[in-house]
């Protein structure tokens, strides 16, 4: 199997290193595809460029013709223009059936920071789909994201791993928020963006009772949907400091490419507001709040995606039972796929061999049947389907032989050795 | 049950053994523990309970009015009852490890002052007033230092990113702001009648012959803090754009200073109303009819009863 990934994540790359090798815009995943098509024209791609990781999967028929981890890292550094000393280091690679657990892991999010988390599956989802629209995908990667789409399902429906606290923003209010307000009832709350990341924010704060919220975006059409769909006040961009001054709650999940609040920007605001508590959640990646704004003054609590690593740990380990079982599912999807995939490679050779028998069954039988014109319509079918059977019979053992072997990886050495027996080119 | 065999020493056990349990917590979370822990601290309670009302019937005085002992152990008996309180409404706090320290050094201190109670004299009702309102004050004070030290603790873990751990869950930084403003807003006013009401009883006391000496050093060290008590007050109340954690750390400051000099004052000198005697180790009180024994005072009421 030719499928490998290229990764970095929460679990192995810091979230500076992170932002600066995401892919945050459809704009930018396009151009990467383009790029990658370019640099690597037998590939299929996937790139999935979350908060949380950037990963790159990539397959190909041709033994050897996949890009390896060095030119991966090229590409990411000429394409970001980021030096590849700065996270070379920081990269990991898995192929073959590791990268396809892998995927099942990102899917069924027991590889997110916040286990049970329902996004990762629509990220995924929408990764797939971005690159089926520019035309990275092959057969091999549909079948690894359609399977991996199920195999989440799955995880979800036979574990209970999406119970309680499944989402960064309520594992960041409940640990955080509510250390600082005792009550959001009487809170302002301001989502920056509009995204999938905010409205998830806002769902939950919405289910603790806020009653203002204020939706701040570029597009404002994005930005009224989603005030509408929680009852609250969409603004325009050009009034976002003001946004800022009336807010208690401030949640940015932008897609913007380098910060948008700086600290003298902030500094600003918080001479019109005074010393008053602020929590802000950045969900970014890249980040939208300069880490520097979070030491203004004491009553600014600044947290971004890393800073809710510790708590997602403790949360993780309250649900080790569930991630045992969710493990076993997937190593058992792993197996099954993997199995499914060597086997489907075996696939041309068997049918090739089946033809091949079954034309000499039916040039034995016509000039059987020659010469014997007497044989009745009946008779002639009960022979055929008898040879039929000895057909079938002769290639059960090899093609049981082939299944067994198609366990372990793609039987190459069998494969070449019914090539050469029954001379099959 | 000879309630009179109850010492100061069954209760501080009981907290005492709580305070280890609360401890525990550090090391591994358990429910189990912080219910025993919540049971010891009741059994304290309890016993505590029965103490004062044993002192309170062979005085025939209530505890307010009893002695500083008694005053110390009335504080150390609200906060247990405080703790217990919380602690059963939400089990996840860890208010053990703030307030359980404080009932062991009232309790503990309270065996280091007076133990001598005041007969009922014709000021019995002023000096009821002024020891109950003092003792109200502090008590005031005491929880404000407290929720000083939780919001410092909140703000600290907030500010470096940590977890709530599950060993010390404390409450909002916004809720323990509020309590801390109300806790001192109730307890300057307290103090500042309870210490009017004691400048009457000295005023009053100038005929007899032990005058209480409003000049002693003493009261001086008394005004100062009061002082500083009025001017934290008047600041939390004035104030528009202060953080929640300048206003943790001066009342902090202040209610931590008022109680440290109050309990030295207490412990080493006698208290403002009485100085230590060097020869015998004992306290002499002001008032010539306050020079009782606490034997002459028990036989007293005991005749009185019978």
């Amino acid at each position: 199997m030719n499928l490998q990934v290229v990764f970095c994540t929460h679990q192995t790359a810091s979230l500076s290193v992170r932002e600066r090798l995401a892919f945050s815009s459809p704009e930018l995943l396009a151009r990467a595809y383009h790029d990658l098509r370019e640099r690597f024209p037998q590939c299929e791609f996937v790139i999935v460029s979350t908060c949380n990781r950037v990963e790159i999967y990539t397959a190909h028929d041709v033994p050897g013709s996949g890009p390896e981890l060095r030119q991966i890292a090229k590409f990411l550094s000429e394409f970001h223009d980021v030096p590849l000393d700065d996270f070379y280091s920081e990269l990991s690679e898995k192929s073959g059936s590791h990268a396809v657990r892998h995927l099942f892991d990102v899917a069924s999010s027991i590889d997110s920071m916040v286990l049970g988390e329902s996004q990762i599956v629509n990220q995924v989802k929408s990764a797939y789909d971005s690159a089926a629209k520019a035309t990275a995908c092959g057969l091999l990667t549909n079948t690894l994201f359609q399977r991996a789409l199920t195999v989440s399902s799955r995880v979800r429906t036979e574990t209970r791993l999406s119970e309680g606290r499944i989402s960064i923003a309520s594992v960041a209010v409940i640990d955080f928020g509510k250390s600082i307000f005792d009550s959001f009832r009487d809170k302002t709350v301001l989502v920056i963006g509009a995204g999938e990341m905010g409205e998830e924010t806002l769902r939950y704060l919405k289910s603790e009772g806020v009653k203002r919220i204020l939706v701040c975006n570029r597009n404002p059409e994005r930005a009224l949907r989603l005030a509408h769909e929680f009852g609250g006040i969409a603004r325009d961009w050009t009034t976002l400091d003001d946004c800022l001054c009336e807010a208690d709650v401030i949640v940015s999940t932008t897609g913007a490419d380098r910060p948008i609040i700086d600290v003298p920007r902030f500094k600003a605001i918080r001479k019109r507001t005074g010393e008053r508590p602020v929590f802000i959640l950045d969900l970014g990646a890249p980040r939208d709040f300069d880490p520097a704004v979070g030491k203004i003054d004491d009553a600014v609590f600044l947290y971004d995606i890393d800073d809710l690593e510790a708590t997602c740990q403790r949360n993780r380990n309250n649900r080790a039972h569930e991630i045992e079982v969710a493990r076993q599912i997937i190593e058992e999807e792993t197996t099954r796929f993997v199995h499914d995939l060597n086997h489907k490679s075996t696939g041309p050779i068997i049918k090739q061999l089946r033809e091949h028998w079954q034309e000499i069954s039916r040039q034995e039988l016509d000039m059987l049947f020659r010469k014997l014109p007497h044989v009745g319509e009946t008779d002639r079918m009960a022979v055929e389907r008898t040879v039929d059977r000895i057909v079938n019979k002769l290639l059960h053992p090899p093609l049981e032989a082939l299944r067994d072997e198609s366990r372990e990886g793609t039987p190459h050495g069998l494969l070449e050795a019914i090539r050469r027996l029954f001379r099959i080119s | 049950m000879h309630i009179d065999k109850v010492s100061t020493f069954c209760f501080f056990a009981s907290y005492l053994v709580a305070l280890g349990l609360e401890l525990t917590q550090f090391m591994r979370t358990s429910r189990m523990n912080r219910w025993a822990a919540i049971g010891f601290a009741g059994a304290g309670l309890v016993a505590q309970t029965i103490y004062l009302f044993h002192r309170s019937q062979v005085s025939g005085l209530p505890p307010l009015i009893g002695s500083m002992h008694d005053w110390l152990l009335v504080l150390a008996w609200v906060a247990a009852a405080v703790y217990i309180v919380l602690e059963l409404r939400d089990r996840r706090l860890g208010l053990g490890v703030f307030l359980l320290p404080l009932i062991l050094l009232l309790v503990g201190s309270s065996n280091s002052v007076i133990k001598i109670g005041q007969p009922r004299d014709t000021q019995y009702a002023v000096a009821m007033l002024h020891a109950s309102l003092l003792v109200f004050g502090i008590a005031g004070v005491m929880i404000a230092f407290l929720l000083s030290l939780m919001y410092l603790i909140q703000h600290n873990r907030l500010k470096h990113k940590s977890p709530d751990p599950d060993s010390l869950q404390l409450y909002s930084l916004e809720r323990l702001g509020r309590m801390n403003w109300w806790a001192v807003v109730g307890s300057v006013p307290l103090l500042t009648l309870g210490m009017l009401t004691g400048v009457c009883l000295a005023w009053k006391s100038r005929t007899t012959s032990s005058p209480i000496d409003l000049t002693s050093a003493g009261f001086v060290v008394m005004y100062g803090l009061w002082l500083a008590m009025i001017v934290l007050l008047g600041w939390l109340v004035g104030r528009s754009q202060s953080s929640g954690k300048i206003v943790a750390w001066r009342t902090l400051w202040a209610c931590g200073f008022l109680l440290v000099t109050m309990l030295c004052l207490e412990v080493f000198t006698g208290g403002i109303h009485g100085k230590k005697d060097r020869r015998t180790g004992t306290f002499a009180r002001p008032s010539g009819e306050w020079d009782v024994t606490a034997e002459r005072l028990i036989q007293r009421s005991t005749e009185d009863r019978s």
